[in-house]
């Protein structure tokens, strides 16, 4: 379960990539553009734009693997949420602001690694699609001796 | 969309600049992924990930060979997507050299030497290269600020393929070269035409001292402090590891690389284990890009190049051969002017004869230059027997050699009244020790000198012509000895 540290951390405006893979174990991944920790820890709700969503919807549907991972630059702060896909749908119009929010924080962020603020503002924010993951395990990786160890 | 594979096209996805993210897939199905630190272009069909630490991507790996990565062009801004196939780990061999070099420097600023380190290079066969349709390229950046005005200029600059290591730039830096007529020219040269030909702004040249693997700036350009004298040791920071390695040594992105660097220390530190000392960085500050270059004469290390840029990726790995080529001529030219000086600096004296002057014949004494002027009292200098380092009012000077030769200078013009002095007799006085064969005294000069000029400019060397200088005092001087 998520606690609320955590879930903060996850919804500040980080770097976030969803994982998944087909049939025949090959990876695929995308980009997440925000995230909303809900019901009590036990669910993320992954913000994807939709042309990034189409990229992992075949596998997500297909056998419903799913793993998030997090990063905060400048202190490499990351971590990882193992989960399984529970559905899809359009992002509700009231979700864009947070949406849009936590984007921008992320960017505003690339900042702090030298990344000039125009750099990925051509990127697609919205519309998104809402995916629905529950949480079943969550990991450490921030680099360093401990990654991998289960939060 | 798939794409033909070129990564050469690529390259600057390949510099570290933007963290990449590696997917893997255990053989139980369960997806992973994780953000990497560096993705290493190998060649036009292959790309290298570091493995730093054991963990789930490397077992995934093990069992299911298939991997994707996701990379960013910080240049144009579009997302990339390459499937992957593991092929093998590397530990030797030039991949894994200069892979494990640049973490290496970058380990030892932050303290990080030994923990912070390559255990293999995992090559990777690219099987496909696709574009990422919601990551699209910035049609154009807007000139928004002065920064960004200057971004847009370089980047314009590099998608027009402006090489730097160019024949005129190359040609404009020898002609410098072979217009210096001194050791001290030749190196001012070097580091002016590095400027003016190639727009690196900001280098200095090391040189090895007596000691066995210290290293000592000889010269410096684009600094606000002149730096002479500043020590680098043996496989520590770029300097230090490109001694070592014998190998150039290039970093970009050296701000994010270090930020993920002390993230490392800061849980290492967190599990007990203990971190060495970090190294500071040798120039500037908050330099985003470096490149170390070895100058080696048939083998033999005659010093260091070090250049650096606040530009995240300033040095390409294109330019790899030409850095080599540079580095080789440079030190070609510096062992050059070092041996020619010592040898018509002995001819010169033998061909006078005539015995060095004593203080009445020398010339007015100078006017001390720059901020540090002497102190009303004059000044102390104090030679440390054990340490071999003087220090002037309180202040550290010099140490090793160039302090031995500045300590009998100053005794002997105390004691027989002489300012001035010849190379030869330096290579005669057995208390100071100088090897027979290559002893660089002239090197060693130079720096004295420069060192003097910096920290104490109313003592002064000037030279007065081949192999003879003078020792010139502007203020008075209180000589003190301690253990």
């Amino acid at each position: 379960m998520i606690d609320k540290e955590l879930a903060a951390f996850l919804e500040e405006g980080i770097a976030i990539q969803i994982g998944t893979r087909n049939a025949r174990l090959e990876p695929n991944g995308a980009r997440v553009v925000a995230v909303r920790v809900v019901d009590a820890g036990t669910r993320i709700v992954a913000f994807m734009p939709e042309r990034a969503a189409k990229v992992v919807t075949a596998d997500l549907e297909d056998n419903g693997q799913a793993t998030l991972v997090f990063a905060r630059p400048p202190d490499e702060r990351s971590c990882q949420v193992k989960g399984v896909f529970e559905g899809m749908a359009g992002a509700h119009r009231d979700d864009e602001r947070f949406v849009r929010d936590q984007w921008q924080r992320w960017l505003e962020r690339l900042t702090t690694i030298g990344l000039p603020l125009p750099t990925l503002q051509g990127w697609d924010v919205w519309p998104c699609l809402a995916v629905r993951v529950r949480v079943t395990a969550l990991f450490n990786q921030t680099p360093g001796p401990n990654a991998g160890v289960v939060l | 969309m798939a794409q033909p594979l070129g990564l050469e096209a690529m390259a600057s996805c390949f510099q570290g600049l933007i963290p990449a993210a590696l997917f893997t897939c255990a053989k139980d199905g369960t997806p992973n992924a994780a953000f990497l630190s560096h993705v290493d272009y190998v060649d036009a069909t292959h790309v290298a990930l570091s493995f730093q630490f054991f963990n789930k991507s490397k077992r995934n790996i093990a069992e299911n060979p298939q991997a994707l990565v996701r990379l960013i062009d910080p240049d144009t801004s579009q997302g990339w997507r390459l499937k992957l196939h593991y092929v093998r780990s590397e530990t030797e061999g030039p991949v894994f050299e200069r892979m494990a070099l640049r973490i290496e420097a970058i380990a030892s600023y932050s303290g990080l030497k030994g923990i912070f380190r390559l255990l293999a290079a995992d090559i990777y066969e690219v099987l496909s290269v696709e574009t990422v349709a919601d990551e699209p390229p910035l049609a154009c950046l807007a000139p928004t600020s002065a920064a960004g005005s200057a971004r847009q200029t370089q980047l314009e600059a590099d998608r027009r393929g402006n090489p730097v290591f160019t024949m005129e730039a190359l040609q404009d830096l020898s002609t410098r070269i072979h217009r210096a007529d001194s050791l001290e020219r030749l190196l001012d040269s070097i580091l002016e035409g590095l400027e003016a030909s190639f727009g690196f702004e900001h280098s200095m040249i090391l040189v090895p001292t007596i000691e066995e693997g210290t290293f000592v700036t000889i010269a410096s350009r684009g600094y606000p402090e002149m730096g002479v004298g500043a020590e680098a040791r043996l496989g520590e920071g770029i300097i230090g590891m490109v001694a070592e390695a014998r190998k150039p040594i290039r970093i970009s992105g050296l701000i994010r690389q270090m930020l993920y660097a002390l993230a490392v220390q800061k849980r290492a530190q967190e599990q007990g284990i203990v971190a060495s000392q970090r190294i500071p960085l040798p120039g500037l500050p908050q330099p985003d890009s470096q490149l170390g270059v070895p100058l080696l004469v048939r083998g033999e290390l005659v010093g260091v190049l070090c250049i650096e840029s606040t530009h995240p990726y300033r040095f390409h790995e294109e330019d790899k051969v030409s850095i080599e080529l540079l580095g080789s001529y440079l030190a070609i030219a510096i062992q050059n002017m070092q041996l020619q000086e010592r040898s018509a600096a002995d001819a010169a004296v033998e061909a006078s004869g005539e015995a060095p002057r004593k203080s009445t014949q020398a010339a007015p004494p100078p006017k001390p230059r720059g901020k540090a002027a002497a102190p009303k009292g004059g000044r102390e200098l104090a030679y440390y027997l054990g340490e071999e380092c003087i220090l002037v009012d309180g202040e550290y000077l010099i140490r090793s050699l160039p302090a031995k030769i500045l300590w009998l200078l100053l005794r002997r013009r105390t004691a027989e009244g002489r300012a001035e002095f010849t190379n030869r007799e330096l290579r005669l006085d057995k208390s100071l020790n100088l090897p027979e064969w290559k002893d660089n005294l002239e090197t060693r000069l130079l720096l004295l000198r420069r060192r003097l000029d910096q920290k104490c400019p109313d003592i002064r060397i000037i030279p007065r012509g081949r192999g003879r200088f003078a020792l010139e005092l502007a203020c008075d001087v209180a000589l003190v000895e301690r253990p």
